[in-house]
């Protein structure tokens, strides 16, 4: 608990606050001048404890199971060690196709997308190598980035190309990003209309912000009623197109992209409402300068707008990428993660496997979604979000 | 809002005004359109839902209020009693959240921490060990001593100034968020254990303590941003007249991250509001939640769409209100340019 | 009503007296009470102070009854019952946890006999058998022969006090099928038939096209017990102990050979004649859409019968038949792996040349008890399941829809009055009872899978394979191979010893 103390408390970033210089030889001011002066400990603790408190001991035990098998047994349950079989069994064994999928023929359009996602991929690392000096720790980062970017461009273009099926990981990526970019893309349009001067905004701020507060089981259902083709409000519109015997339920995409649907519809307005808050707090001066010069809107919004509001944006998305990852109740509800195993997400795949007592290999799922979570958001930050904050 | 100085700039000309509305009106139906299903299912007989879509109430069918009845008269206590935890649970938390979630944002944008690398990896040994010797039957006390031990050869570690890599506030920050990387179904089981050994299964407490742990790493990520917009000159200005950190905290800083503070508050309450699996393992009869009562509508005979639009619907009242309440304090933070100003 | 709940609560304090003396005999009780208590007082003392915790999912069905009853219950011999629900589809998990975690605060369990093997093998379930032979209230051998020597036993020995009856039938519609001129279906191609002349008329005079069968086919769902009640008659036709999942000699599964095959193709063409999104549907949009009138034909446990008389869900009241699950004139052969024709020695249990097999799909509500609940507390939750299955009880219970109990007694098939009081037509009533009845009168009943493991066996590999198979991802070929690899991995991963003795236990095989 002490790794939090901290070592100097010379504020950051200059801050020259010092202790009170008051020397009233009082109790209890000098218990308040001690307390100023741990400021830094007395205010970071009691976060880290608590978090701590309820993390550290799960993510042991899942460790753990994650390497064994469970068994109940009379007055309790017992784990057998097993090594690293369970992730075997998704890697390479029997869950192989269910988790990384079945690699399809890429074909001429497949390597085409490949290659230019792959190119795409190899200018921003570079860019971002580039940016500050490249030490070797700074280049080893990057290259292992690099081997795993390419990795899971390679795993997701060719289970997705034709003959392929794409596994529960790459699913997860399908919503996790597709499913962010679309939201926050949504969420910024919406946030940057409501926050002009517009009579009845408030209105519009209220209603957009609903979705998020229905309970996900609950958006889940209410999404299973509207997407159903025989008793959904959209039923008679289908059969009036005459798609009365065609039901997205039976083609892969059309399921995720109901899934994904779902998903936008509950999370935009979280994306919304932080970045509205950031658009208001934003200070006035630079726009109004602008406005002085002549800038056009566009460049106002470009230039002006989204630079002050990209450090906001950038942890809105971290933490939506994150929660994203864990997307449970929209399929399991939707679909139960059918047809076949197309909609299946990966926090999906170890509840299907927790919910039969297979807890070791639900746990070995999981802790895959951490490894591809944790990889992700370490890029992230260090890719990203660091260069639009000063913060890391 | 009574902030004309601001209203020139940014008012939109009348073609911008109008595709505007055109958007802004589209989501809304988009947004509403489900919301309106809700309501009406709950005044729907099963044959009128289970028949093929209507659409309006007495045009197309009559509306009933069994479901209405059922959830609240037939129910009664075991519809109102969820409800009371969840509104009880749902503020505790989320006011400890966000307590304790801006003092620690305070403290990592304006102070440096460095956390030597060697500490944490013995306090992690140590937590191993401890773990390792519960699973050989070891009495938990005796686990818990080890813990301690860990705790305290870390902070040895830590004074006896090893050598090694530190690690800074954003490492902190992200071990704070990486909390939340693994999916609740890997976690709820050791987190029974735990509030089992606490005695604290099936009370509101559990689901507080379990709540605002699960919330802080979201509520510090999204306070962080906005108490960086803060400008530094009005703290030292506080600071020569003689107040402390905790005053400044208190005074300066907190209500001028107000927009942030509502916005991270109503995102927190609605997290803590809707939780799911971790308040079905720490509760079973009296400290559940309604969350678990809208998914139980979902049984052996399929989801009960009447009921659970009912309870969807009971749930959703408080937070729209807290919405609509909570939305002008947002409008507020035009006044941090007042202030600048 | 005086004469009725003195009638009751004498048996009640019969009951509770022979289960004390049979936990006397543990010695566990402090202070034994004797048998032949009469008196008002005696017996309404002597669960006083005792709470029991019933755990089930939350409701109406199956929970509703527990909480009705549990107040009389009170009066009757002082016990408080707490009914604690949770959601449907966690109730396994939480149950579980509760006991391996050794909380211990559920001690009577109100669940699927299916999880059985999974509680019983370690040990955390009270062996019922003594108390039932010392219950004559309970009037045990009222209970159909199925669910009293196999359902509720495990091993032979009794674990389980059956509160409701589960297994599966095919419903049709009565006024279709007579202005056709049909008969109801016997095998399973005479359900595709009706399925495809039906499919694509207006069968409920709205004006829309409708479905000749609507089965639950949706993943995560129900759709693994529908294919079994399809399998079952082309895979077990010796009789319940000959089993319908596995070898007993091997443990061998029995899901690579051409009576699968041949299962799991009708099982895809009854897709053909159902709803464009039945891959999505569950049990709920099956029932629904058939009671509306929607489809021709369904596949489904008893709940069907009291839906329908339901006026605020059925459109089809009285034009509901029930019947038997359609079977098969070509069973398997288990050596050669080959479908062979029905004879006297192939399928001794045949009717008119047709092997039926009804499954029973879940198994049925049963009532269990925590072996480490306080023998007090066990007597007191012993005595409350004993007054749930007793006639008195049990047999208003399972008429009424909304309790989700469907018969599992003899005698409520044999009092048509109860059915008539509840809203059913005399013709509709003999029809539903009859088809129950033959289902239970079966000798070739099948036991539903209760070995460790069963939600993986069933929940994960069976169900994920048929979906991929229904989506078409696997072949008739890949679906067998894949199944059948899938089962072997749990068999071996569980120990294929273990698990073939825990196969042989759950079918009382000694």
């Amino acid at each position: 608990m002490r790794e939090t103390r901290p070592v100097e408390t010379t504020p950051a970033r200059g801050d020259a606050v010092a202790p009170s210089a008051h020397r009233i030889p009082l109790t209890c001011d000098r218990l308040v001048t001690w307390a100023d002066r741990q400021a830094g400990t007395v205010l970071v603790l009691p976060a880290v404890l608590v978090i701590l408190a309820l993390s550290i001991f799960p993510l042991l035990f899942s460790l753990y199971l994650s390497l064994a098998r469970f068994q109940p047994v009379a007055g309790g349950f017992r784990f057998q060690f097993v090594g690293l079989l369970n992730y075997r069994k998704l890697f390479v064994g029997s869950e192989q196709e269910h988790f990384l999928g079945r690699l399809g023929s890429l074909g001429l359009f497949g390597w085409v997308v490949l290659v230019a996602l792959a190119a795409l991929f190899a200018v921003l690392l570079w860019r971002s190598l580039r940016a500050e000096p490249v030490t070797p720790l700074r280049l080893l980062g990057h290259g292992i980035v690099a081997v795993a970017g390419l990795a899971a461009l390679w795993l997701a273009v060719g289970t997705i190309a034709s003959g392929g099926r794409p596994g529960t990981l790459v699913v997860t990526w399908v919503y996790v990003f597709g499913g962010v970019a679309l939201q926050f893309l949504i969420g910024l349009l919406l946030a940057v209309l409501c926050a002009q001067q517009l009579p009845g905004r408030r209105f519009f701020r209220v209603v957009f912000l609903l979705p998020m507060m229905i309970t996900p089981v609950g958006v889940a259902y209410t999404f299973r009623m509207l997407t159903d083709t025989g008793k959904g409000p959209f039923a008679p519109v289908a059969n009036w197109l005459g798609y009365a015997n065609v039901s997205w339920v039976n083609d892969p995409w059309g399921a995720r992209i109901a899934v994904m649907i779902g998903d936008l519809w509950q999370w935009t307005p979280f994306m919304f409402i932080v970045l509205l808050a950031a658009l208001e707090s934003q200070s006035p001066e630079p726009v109004e300068a602008a406005i002085v010069d002549g800038a056009s809107r566009w460049q106002i919004f470009w230039h002006i707008t989204l630079p002050q509001i990209a450090p906001v944006a950038s942890t809105v998305v971290l933490i939506r990428l994150i929660e994203a990852f864990k997307i449970f109740d929209m399929p399991n509800v939707l679909t139960g993660g059918g047809p076949g195993t197309a909609t299946e997400s990966l926090t999906l795949h170890a509840y299907v496997l927790w919910r039969s007592l297979d807890y070791g290999t639900s746990a070995a799922v999981a802790y895959s979604l951490l490894f591809v979570v944790t990889f992700v958001g370490i890029a992230y930050v260090r890719l990203l979000h660091r260069r639009v904050t000063t913060l890391g | 809002m009574a902030l004309h100085w601001r209203t020139s700039p940014t008012r939109p000309g009348p073609l911008a005004m109008l595709a505007s509305y055109a958007i802004l009106t589209v989501w809304a139906l988009v947004v509403l359109f489900p919301l309106y299903w809700l309501a009406i299912t709950a005044f729907k007989l099963p044959i009128h839902v289970n028949e093929g879509p209507t659409y309006v109430p007495f045009l197309d069918f009559q509306p009933s209020l069994h479901a209405w009845r059922y959830i609240l008269v037939d129910l009664g206590n075991d519809t109102l009693r969820p409800y009371l935890n969840t509104v009880i649970v749902g503020i505790t938390s989320s006011v400890l959240t966000l307590l304790l979630g801006a003092a620690a944002t305070y403290g990592l944008s304006r102070f440096t921490y460095r956390i030597r690398l060697a500490s944490v990896l013995v306090f992690l040994a140590g937590a191993v060990l401890a773990a390792a010797g519960m699973e050989f039957g070891l009495p938990w006390q005796l686990a818990v001593a080890g813990g301690l031990g860990a705790f305290a050869l870390a902070w040895a570690t830590a004074l006896r100034r090893v050598g090694g890599p530190r690690l800074g506030n954003a490492d902190i920050a992200f071990w704070m968020i990486s909390q939340r990387m693994l999916p609740p179904v890997a976690i709820v089981i050791p987190i029974y254990i735990l509030f089992q050994r606490l005695t604290l299964l099936d009370t509101r407490t559990a689901l507080v303590i379990a709540y605002v742990a699960a919330n802080l790493p979201i509520a510090v990520w999204l306070l962080r941003d906005y108490f960086q917009t803060i400008p530094i000159e009005l703290e030292e200005s506080a600071a020569i007249d003689g107040a402390n950190r905790y005053q400044i905290l208190w005074r300066i800083v907190l209500p001028l991250a107000l927009p942030g503070l509502v916005a991270t508050f109503l995102f927190i309450f609605v997290l803590a509001w809707n939780e799911y699996l971790l308040a079905l393992f720490l509760s079973s009869a009296k400290a559940q939640t309604m969350p678990l009562l809208v998914a139980a509508q979902n049984a052996t005979r399929g989801p009960q769409w009447w009921y659970m639009s009912v309870l969807i619907l009971l749930m959703i009242g408080p937070v729209i209100a807290l919405a609509i309440v909570l939305e002008r304090y947002i409008a507020r933070g035009l006044l941090l340019g007042a202030v600048r100003g | 009503m005086r004469m009725l709940s003195r009638r009751r609560f004498l048996s009640v304090a019969a009951l509770t007296g022979s289960a004390l003396l049979a936990a006397c005999r543990g010695g566990q009780q402090a202070t034994p009470t004797p048998v032949t208590t009469g008196g008002t007082a005696g017996a309404g003392q002597r669960f006083d102070g005792v709470e029991v915790n019933v755990i089930t999912f939350t409701g109406p069905q199956i929970a509703e009854p527990l909480q009705r009853r549990a107040p009389e219950f009170q009066q009757l011999t002082g016990a408080k019952i707490n009914v604690i629900t949770v959601p449907f589809a966690d109730l396994y998990q939480k149950i579980l946890t509760d006991i391996t975690t050794g909380t211990n605060s559920y001690h009577v369990l109100v669940f699927s006999p299916q999880w059985m093997a999974d509680f019983v093998e370690p040990g955390y379930l009270e062996d019922l058998t003594p108390r039932v032979e010392a219950d004559p209230a309970l009037q045990w051998d009222d209970i159909a022969p199925f669910f009293r020597n196999f359902s509720a036993l495990y091993n032979g020995r009794i674990y389980t006090i059956p509160l409701d009856g589960d297994f599966q039938m095919v419903y049709y519609r009565t006024d279709l099928l007579e202005a056709e001129g049909l008969k109801p279906p016997e095998t399973w191609e005479d359900y595709l038939a009706i399925a495809q002349h039906f499919h694509g008329k207006d069968l409920n005079g709205d004006g829309v096209p409708d479905f000749g069968s609507g089965i639950a086919k949706r993943r995560g769902a129900q759709s693994y017990w529908m294919f079994w009640s399809i399998a079952a008659s082309f895979l077990q036709s010796q009789g319940t102990q000959q089993g319908a999942f596995f070898d007993v000699d091997t443990m061998e599964p029995l899901t690579n050979n051409e009576a699968f095959a041949r299962a799991l193709e009708i099982y895809k063409e009854t897709g053909q004649y159902g709803p464009p999104d039945e891959l999505n549907w569950d049990v709920g949009d099956s029932r629904s859409a058939f009671v509306t009138g929607r489809c021709a034909l369904t596949i489904d446990w008893g709940d069907i019968g009291t839906l329908a008389i339901d006026p605020e869900q059925s459109k089809v009241k009285d034009k509901v038949g029930a019947i038997i699950l359609p079977g098969t004139k070509e069973v398997l052969d288990r050596s050669a792996g080959k479908l062979v024709a029905c004879d006297a020695n192939t399928c001794p249990h045949a009717i008119n040349g047709v092997n039926h097999a009804p499954y029973a799909a879940y198994g049925g509500w049963s009532g269990a008890i925590n072996k480490n609940a306080p023998a007090k507390v066990k007597d007191a939750g012993y005595a409350f399941l004993s007054y749930m299955s007793q006639p008195a009880q049990a047999n208003v219970d399972v008429t009424i829809g909304k309790t989700g109990f469907n018969p599992y007694r003899i005698s409520q098939f044999e009092n048509i009055d109860l059915w008539v009081k509840a809203g059913m037509s005399e013709q509709a009533a003999r029809n539903y009872l009859g088809a129950i009845k033959d289902s239970l009168n079966s000798p070739n009943m099948v036991l539903d899978l209760r070995i460790p493991g069963t939600q993986r066996y069933q929940g994960v590999v069976l169900d994920t394979v048929l979906s991929r198979y229904l989506a078409g991802e696997l072949t008739t070929k890949q679906a067998m191979e894949e199944l059948t690899k899938g089962w072997n991995e749990i068999t071996d991963e569980l120990g294929r010893e273990k698990q073939k003795q825990a196969y042989r236990a759950s079918l009382s095989i000694r």
